[in-house]
């Protein structure tokens, strides 16, 4: 008799399965562009700055990020990174910017799709976008792909305001009008690209429905505060795409609606996402993608994960005050998205802890017991304050962490056997501090 | 201190805080700042000495591990580290900069840490779009608020413009010292150099002006320790250098280094700032637009060429200007900023004609023996 295949040990939502068709559609959408000869855009993450608008001008974005991790999994990327390297290219540099450089690399020399690209490949682009958000560095990752696309680059402009102004009103006006306005730039150099205008009815459509989807997302997972934990990170990874790239989509409002319902039965119920909750964490860092069973090991040792690093988050509910322009609002999301973690931290009293404010506010208001970050070998953007919050979230708030190191695209340097082996001292480490906070008069 | 010219500059080169020591116990007050995006016109208008806080290829990391990884810029974790030790005990006051995405989120972390009395981090942005300009200039009006309220001063606008002067004069003077490595044999070698743009990024304005003055006088004049003729005339391009080994292993070889296009050196002092009725418009525009970095992202023309041409084309004055044969691109590892330049830049030159070769370096004194026998092979090649 066949043995029984063993029972995953966290119990995933089953609404994360409506997930996948959405992100495959858009693997699609991309290729069908491509091939019917529709404007196409190589853009990067940039938190629903310019996203909108050229879904509004009917452009077809595809994300070479994304498409990082999916050559990452195929197990392509280490190709890419060394067609990469022999393009003159320092291998330290993101390890999604050398899968593209690689995949550019090999694209151009065959005048087509790669042989062997996964889904379908990334369509030859119109234009590409760079953001200033968080990870600055990569509009010069853009900026090198020009060698080998001969199509113009546009850059949006992202203030990163210091820790000190994120209270002041009047920075956050400056800051956003300085968005707005090139976001209007934006749209004429697209439409002189296309030679069409913006539809700004269409425009509104698309943002109001992304802002009820910030909402849904959000509220979900607020819900992720109960105890115990209805929904592990595991399901936040499959989820988050929708929100990052289809947030204009009223399909992607549907799916989150109906995880919203499961993820509230679950709460009202007591379910848990782990057979035993015994620990609560967050995963600080993209996950190892190819090692997610990881998980499961942990999760059957009562580790729920119940929160995880706030940039791939949505926005909360906004706070700062502005008018209702399109292009006003638009600017607000974005820049909100980096500031509201700051701008909390004032609001409730916390005090200001530079990069490791979002795991501050988190670790108190998700009663967090540990942190695991995940340390990413080629990104720096990622990686530079996790050594800072671990520190903070010890010393302010009695909440030890420990640390993997990984890659986005890279799958040889995770280790998962050793990290394993250091779990059990790590609990160690955990019902210490579980002691100490309840002398200190803590409630978790 | 008594040392004049080149003495001095290698005085404190060699003890990069004596002069600010010295000042500090007389009463003056030291603002630190990082990189060469801090309007340094309005440090000075508020009396403050400006000290460029950098890093040491000499001393072992051995306490800013704690707080950021290894793989983050080493010149920033040297940084952290000194600061750390208390190897900058007299600075009153940090100015950060938004320069390159380390640096932003260094200069959270080192006023963390270092927790100086004054603090203030400048959103440089990225693009230099018309209304980039504007909003820099917003930037520059709430440091100056936040100058103003922390020294209980204000800064005129008159005596803003007369530091802009000093400032320019400065830089005059520095490019007329660059300038006496035009011909070959250069008057100054290229450590040289290095040792007084370090020197000048630790003393006051005028003083520093003083020094060069008296250099370029006494260089014009020596006899003895001028450098020799020799086949390679090299530019060197890229990240911050903060010692002088470097360009010494260089140039221990056959070749001078008669120019260079670095963090520490023109990119810090090349560009005036134009006197603006608003002064702050003139600033704005001299540190987004004239000083050229590749942190500054430039607009995308008609193909890559224009764009390369746009890009490295006042690197190519440079060369001509210098009579430059070869050019090292030379970037410490993790540099993100200018590791995505190699490519483009190397093809660049390599288009037009002047032979270039890619340098990594671990911003350290141990490993510089393989990098001495790739400039050996680079300099056969050339020469």
């Amino acid at each position: 008799m066949a043995e029984e295949k063993k029972k995953r040990a966290i119990t995933r939502l089953e609404s994360s399965a409506l997930v996948r068709p959405l992100v495959n559609k858009m693997y699609m959408e991309g290729a069908a562009a491509g091939m019917e000869g529709r404007p196409v855009a190589w853009s990067m993450v940039n938190w629903w700055e310019g996203d909108i608008i050229m879904r509004a001008m009917d452009v077809t974005p595809v994300y070479p990020e994304n498409y990082g991790t999916v050559c990452a999994s195929d197990g392509i990327a280490q190709k890419y990174m060394g067609v990469s390297a022999a393009e003159g290219f320092p291998t330290h540099l993101c390890g999604y910017a050398q899968n593209t450089l690689g995949y550019s690399t090999e694209m151009k020399k065959a005048g087509q799709v790669p042989e062997g690209a996964p889904m379908g490949g990334m369509a030859k682009p119109t234009f590409m976008l760079c953001s200033e958000g968080f990870c600055d560095a990569r509009y010069k990752w853009f900026q090198s792909l020009r060698q080998f696309w001969n199509v113009p680059v546009w850059t949006l402009p992202f203030p990163h305001p210091a820790y000190a102004d994120l209270s002041l009103q009047d920075v956050h006006k400056v800051n956003v009008e300085y968005m707005a306005v090139e976001l209007k730039g934006f749209i004429e150099f697209l439409e002189k690209l296309l030679g069409k205008k913006l539809d700004r009815d269409k425009l509104k459509m698309m943002l109001d429905n992304q802002e009820k989807v910030f909402k849904v997302w959000w509220d979900i997972n607020e819900l992720r505060k109960a105890r115990p934990g209805p929904m592990h990170a595991r399901d936040f990874w499959t989820m988050m795409v929708p929100c990052y790239y289809l947030a204009y989509d009223p399909e992607t409002l549907a799916v989150y609606q109906q995880v919203y319902n499961e993820v509230k039965t679950r709460v009202e119920a007591g379910i848990s996402a782990v057979p035993e909750e015994k620990y609560r964490l967050i995963f600080s860092e993209l996950p190892p993608w190819h090692s997610l069973g990881f998980f499961d090991k942990l999760a059957e040792r009562g580790w729920n994960f119940v929160t995880e690093s706030p940039g791939y988050h949505p926005p909360p509910p906004m706070e700062l005050n502005g008018g209702g322009d399109l292009l006003q609002r638009i600017a607000r999301w974005t820049y909100w998205s980096y500031v509201n973690t700051g701008y909390r931290a004032a609001k409730m009293g916390y005090p200001t802890v530079g990069g490791a404010q979002p795991y501050y506010n988190w670790a108190l208001e998700y009663k967090i017991d540990g942190i695991l970050t995940h340390p990413l070998v080629t990104c720096r953007t990622a990686t530079f304050w996790l050594t800072h919050s671990m520190n903070v979230l010890r010393d302010k708030l009695d909440i030890p962490g420990m640390s993997i190191q990984g890659d986005i695209v890279d799958l040889t340097v995770f280790d998962a056997a050793t990290a394993l082996n250091q779990a059990p001292a790590f609990e160690e480490s955990m019902e210490h501090f579980r002691q100490v906070r309840k002398s200190k008069g803590l409630d978790w | 201190m008594t040392a004049k010219g080149l003495a001095k500059a290698k005085e404190i080169y060699a003890k990069r805080d004596l002069r600010v020591r010295e000042l500090n116990a007389q009463g003056k007050k030291i603002m630190g700042y990082v990189c060469a995006y801090p309007t340094l016109e309005m440090v000075t208008a508020m009396d403050y000495v400006p000290f460029k806080i950098l890093g040491s290829m000499d001393e072992p990391i051995t306490k800013a591990d704690t707080q950021v990884p290894t793989i983050i810029c080493p010149m920033l974790r040297s940084m952290l580290d000194l600061g750390m030790k208390g190897k900058v005990d007299f600075i009153e006051g940090f100015l950060g900069a938004h320069t390159c995405d380390c640096t932003e989120k260094f200069c959270h972390l080192y006023q963390y840490n270092m927790e100086f009395p004054y603090y203030h981090f400048l959103d440089v942005p990225h693009i230099a779009h018309e209304a980039s300009f504007g909003f820099l200039k917003s930037g520059l009006q709430l440091l100056q608020k936040t100058l103003e309220k922390h020294t209980g001063k204000k800064i005129d606008t008159d005596r803003l413009k007369e530091e802009i002067k000093k400032h320019n004069a400065l830089r005059a003077l520095v490019r007329e010292l660059y300038g006496l490595r035009k011909q070959d044999p250069p008057l100054l070698s290229g450590s040289e150099n290095l040792q007084i743009m370090l020197a000048l990024m630790a003393m006051p304005i005028e003083e520093g002006s003083e020094m060069v003055r008296d250099i370029i006088a006494e260089v014009k004049e020596r006899k003895v320790g001028r450098p020799v003729k020799k086949a390679g005339r090299l530019l060197l391009w890229g990240s911050p250098l903060t010692e002088t080994s470097i360009v010494e292993m260089i140039e221990s070889l056959n070749d001078n280094v008669v120019m260079d296009d670095i963090c520490t050196g023109t990119r810090h002092f090349w560009p005036d700032v134009e006197i603006t009725p608003d002064p702050l418009d003139g600033l704005a525009k001299r540190y987004l637009n004239d000083l050229k970095c590749p942190r500054t992202f430039r607009e995308t023309t008609a193909s890559f060429e224009e764009d390369q041409e746009a890009r490295f084309g006042y690197i190519r004055d440079y060369a001509k200007d210098w009579n430059v044969n070869g050019i090292i691109l030379q970037s410490m590892k993790y540099c993100d900023t200018h590791g995505y330049e190699v490519p483009a830049i190397k093809a660049y030159f390599d288009r037009i004609g002047i032979p270039a070769m890619y340098l990594e370096h671990e911003y350290t004194m141990v490993a510089l023996a393989p990098l001495k026998t790739r400039v050996e092979a680079f300099l056969e090649m050339i020469v």
